[in-house]
């Protein structure tokens, strides 16, 4: 965990990728103990998904699942079988929080659809994150983050000047997938705080397609209030809002306030710029892009990014250096905060990972655990708490149910 | 049973743009009064937005009512003094305080977190400044673009081999509300459980990079940039959007196995050019894509993305339109599922707003966005006991302003 604030919480996550294990992650993050189902088989799938340390794949060697399964406790688990599906309804008995993220007709077919899962636990909370939600017609269509990024809007005006003749893109990495988990971990800490004082539960029923749309803000007013239907060529009235090269990368000139270019021509030296007729609005300067484009990136490429981005904040002009992930994990602000942590894996090492955005007065930040290995905390969860025997485990694994 | 989770939540946000105005909006569904601090000395840029056909009309708020709905609005000048004894009432009969503003506005006006712990010992403060409130660059200022160069995701956007682009929608910004929701939440679980108050202080260019680990970790674990790459995978192809019958109409489509592939094959009817070794397997396809996403464009441009899509859920096969925001709106999934809500708005008229990104039970039914000062008097006179007389002084002097 960093910070304890949920303890004593108990959630189980029968998740799988990114959405649901994001989701019990920043809740494990906050001190609940989250004891997570995996495949007795080859576990999660992003224990399979790159980056891999060294660029060598193994269920142990996994960036992404190492990032997003920290401070839980791990155990393997089939619930296909009847076996682990009795071994299931006895760790759900003693959970507050079931989170998941399978398919609808899975968990019907499982038997732990929220109607199920209630005569095992009434007063659960059930988060189920799926692409599509659990009702409508699209409840069991297949999706993955790409197709939810597009069917979900956001695609479509993915950038501010895009060319038309090109397909719309989406966002890097699987982003609208961990948003989807944020989102979904935001739901779960409010209905956590009913619970706390009323005992109940409830079923949280999250779509990844919805967790896209709260991006819509502006595309949905204009179509509101004006009919506009915004594509991702439409911002060109606007300038400047670009990234441009400067000398070692990328500078991104973003304003929205007149007095923001005001303040920016004085950094790069030109006050003159900001008498020119051509130049005096965000409307004529976007009319007269072209003439004023090469004159900013003639002034740009002096300069490196970071020292642009130090003089325009200086002289209060919300300019960002285009910073790559090497210069992220090196961004003094950032180290100055302690956001980096770094985790000790056993035998593997420390490594360095993302933290948290938050930081919390009254409470010490504390150090986070590793992720599980794939079924690191069996005995301790079906011994330990559940007063099976050492010889019982060895039985449910060669009858695959762990 | 169905009582909103929040019932009985009382917030003061002090916000403004979007990622504030957006927590504000999630805590109006999950049942919290919240209550938006105004001026007309400064006021949200997004109240002055002015989004109409009708160019006689005013300001109409624009995407102010799509994030503030649900919330309550007062106008109160808090550079007078007067101004500030009575949101100081107002806190000491509150909860929670949000605020996306500066780290040094709300200490400019004599409301830091030390003295709003006098004024109310368990209250919770959340801040959500662009680089949080400590360090050396805690005032430097930024939009959602700027988050999104600072916090590394602007490098590997944009299509492959080409230079990074500005990000349409700043999903930024509510990334950044869910964090400040996280920090809210947590805080009150917390005050729950042990009768303590807090500041909990959100950077939003933290709340970026922690959402793009796969990039970071590359770097940590192998020392490479990942590229940028469009709309394509790490192993995945075909994994794109292609063209489809219409104008600007795309369909994505993703394929992960190899019986995948085979079903997506028998649905374009078998073609020949699927049968090249180039395509036989994923590995294949993945190194041969540039060619392989030629190939499926020319099939799918026969059919709209409604009939790809189709076509391939039928077979398990993970697709769906681009969609543009008046299909969105239309779509008979998403009518289903009543994300999008019709409001009427006293000023702005008809309104489309959406709803938290989940479905429950105890969502709490909520007004339009309001209007500028609209709960003035609930605000002052029934919940601070400020007589008519007083108030009728207040607006004379600017107070309430």
């Amino acid at each position: 965990m960093f910070y304890k604030v949920l303890n004593g919480v108990k959630i189980i996550e029968y998740g799988n990728f990114i959405s649901a294990p994001f989701c019990a992650k920043i809740l494990a993050d906050l001190g609940a103990e989250v004891i997570k189902i995996e495949d007795p088989c080859c576990g999660d799938e992003s224990r399979l998904q790159a980056p891999f340390m060294q660029d060598i794949p193994g269920l142990e060697n996994s960036g992404l699942f190492q990032y997003l399964n920290m401070n839980k406790l791990g155990v393997t688990l089939n619930p296909e079988t009847a076996t682990g599906m009795k071994i299931l309804g006895e760790l759900l008995k003693s959970a507050d929080v079931f989170v998941e993220n399978n398919s609808p007709k899975k968990m019907k077919k499982l038997k732990l659809s929220y109607t199920q899962v209630k005569k095992i636990k009434p007063r659960i909370i059930m988060t189920s994150i799926t692409p599509f939600g659990q009702t409508g017609p699209y409840r069991d269509y297949a999706s993955c983050e790409l197709v939810s990024a597009h069917i979900g809007g956001v695609g479509y005006i993915s950038m501010r000047e895009g060319d038309i003749s090109k397909e719309p893109i989406k966002l890097p990495a699987h982003l609208f997938s961990f948003q989807a988990g944020l989102s979904a971990a935001v739901a779960t800490l409010s209905s956590i705080f009913r619970q706390s004082t009323t005992g109940l539960g409830e079923q949280l029923d999250v779509s990844e397609q919805e967790s896209v749309i709260q991006n819509l803000n502006s595309s949905i007013a204009r179509y509101s209030y004006a009919g506009q239907i915004m594509a991702r060529t439409d911002a060109a009235g606007h300038a400047p809002f670009h990234i441009l090269p400067c000398k070692d990368g990328f500078i991104c000139a973003a304003f929205v306030e007149e007095a923001e270019w005001r303040r920016f021509v004085e950094v790069m030296g030109h006050p003159e710029w900001a008498d020119n007729e051509l130049f005096k609005d965000f409307a004529s300067r976007a009319k007269y892009w072209d003439a004023l484009k090469p004159l900013m990136i003639e002034w740009a490429m002096q300069f490196t990014e970071e020292e642009i981005y130090r003089r325009s904040q200086e002289k209060a002009v919300p300019l960002g250096a285009v910073r790559s992930a090497h210069q992220v994990l090196q961004d003094k602000q950032m180290a100055a905060r302690q956001f980096f942590v770094e985790i000790e894996r056993g035998s593997a090492g420390k490594l360095i990972f993302p933290g948290v955005p938050y930081r919390f007065s009254e409470i010490q930040m504390e150090s986070p655990m590793a992720a599980p290995l794939l079924g690191q905390h069996n005995e301790e969860i079906y011994c330990g708490r559940l007063g099976y025997h050492k010889r019982d485990l060895a039985k449910f694994k060669e009858a695959g149910a762990i | 049973m169905n009582t909103p989770s929040l019932k009985g939540i009382r917030v003061i946000a002090f916000t403004w743009v979007w990622a504030g105005p957006w927590m504000g909006g999630v805590l109006a569904d999950m049942g919290a009064e919240v209550i938006k601090i105004e001026t007309r000395q400064r006021l949200d840029s997004q109240r002055v937005v002015k989004i109409t056909k009708n160019l006689e009309q005013g300001p109409n708020q624009g995407q102010f009512n799509v994030t503030n709905r649900g919330i309550k609005s007062v106008t109160l000048n808090l550079k007078t003094p007067k101004g500030l004894e009575i949101i100081k009432q107002l806190v000491k009969i509150s909860d929670v305080i949000i605020t996306n503003f500066a780290p040094r506005a709300l200490p400019g006006w004599g409301l830091g977190y030390d003295t709003l712990k006098e004024i109310k010992p368990d209250i919770i403060l959340v801040t959500l400044p662009a680089f949080g409130s400590t360090g050396p660059d805690k005032d430097y200022l930024s939009y959602g673009s700027t988050l999104e160069a600072v916090g590394g995701l602007s490098s590997s956007f944009g299509y492959p081999g080409e230079v990074p682009v500005i990000s349409g929608p700043y999903p930024s910004d509510p990334i950044g509300s869910m964090y400040g929701l996280v920090g809210v939440l947590a805080a009150l679980n917390y005050r729950n459980r042990t009768g303590k108050g807090q500041h909990v202080d959100i950077a939003q260019n933290e709340g970026v990079t922690s959402l793009i680990p796969e990039v970071i970790m590359e770097e940590v674990m192998n020392g490479r940039t990942v590229p940028r790459m469009g709309n394509r995978d790490e192993i995945m192809a075909p994994h794109g959007c292609y063209p489809c019958k219409g104008h600007d109409k795309w369909v994505a489509i993703a394929v992960g196995t190899d019986e995948k592939w085979k079903a997506l094959c028998r649905v374009m009817g078998n073609p020949d050019w699927a049968k090249d070794e180039k395509f036989s397997d994923q590995y294949a396809r993945w190194q041969n894509q540039d060619e392989l996403n030629k190939l499926i464009a020319g099939w799918t441009k026969g059919f709209t993305h409604y009939e790809v899509m189709q076509k391939l859920q039928k077979v398990g096969i993970a697709a769906g339109p681009s969609f543009n925001i008046e299909e969105l709106v239309n779509d008979p999934h998403v009518k289903n599922r009543g994300i999008f809500i019709e409001q009427n708005h006293p000023v702005a008229g008809k309104t489309i707003v959406y709803r938290s990104p989940w479905k429950s039970a105890l969502t709490a039914k909520n007004p339009p966005a309001p209007c500028l000062g609209e709960n003035n008097i609930y605000v002052f006179k029934e919940l601070l006991g400020i007589s008519d007389k007083e108030i009728a002084e207040l607006i004379e002097t600017k107070v309430i302003y």
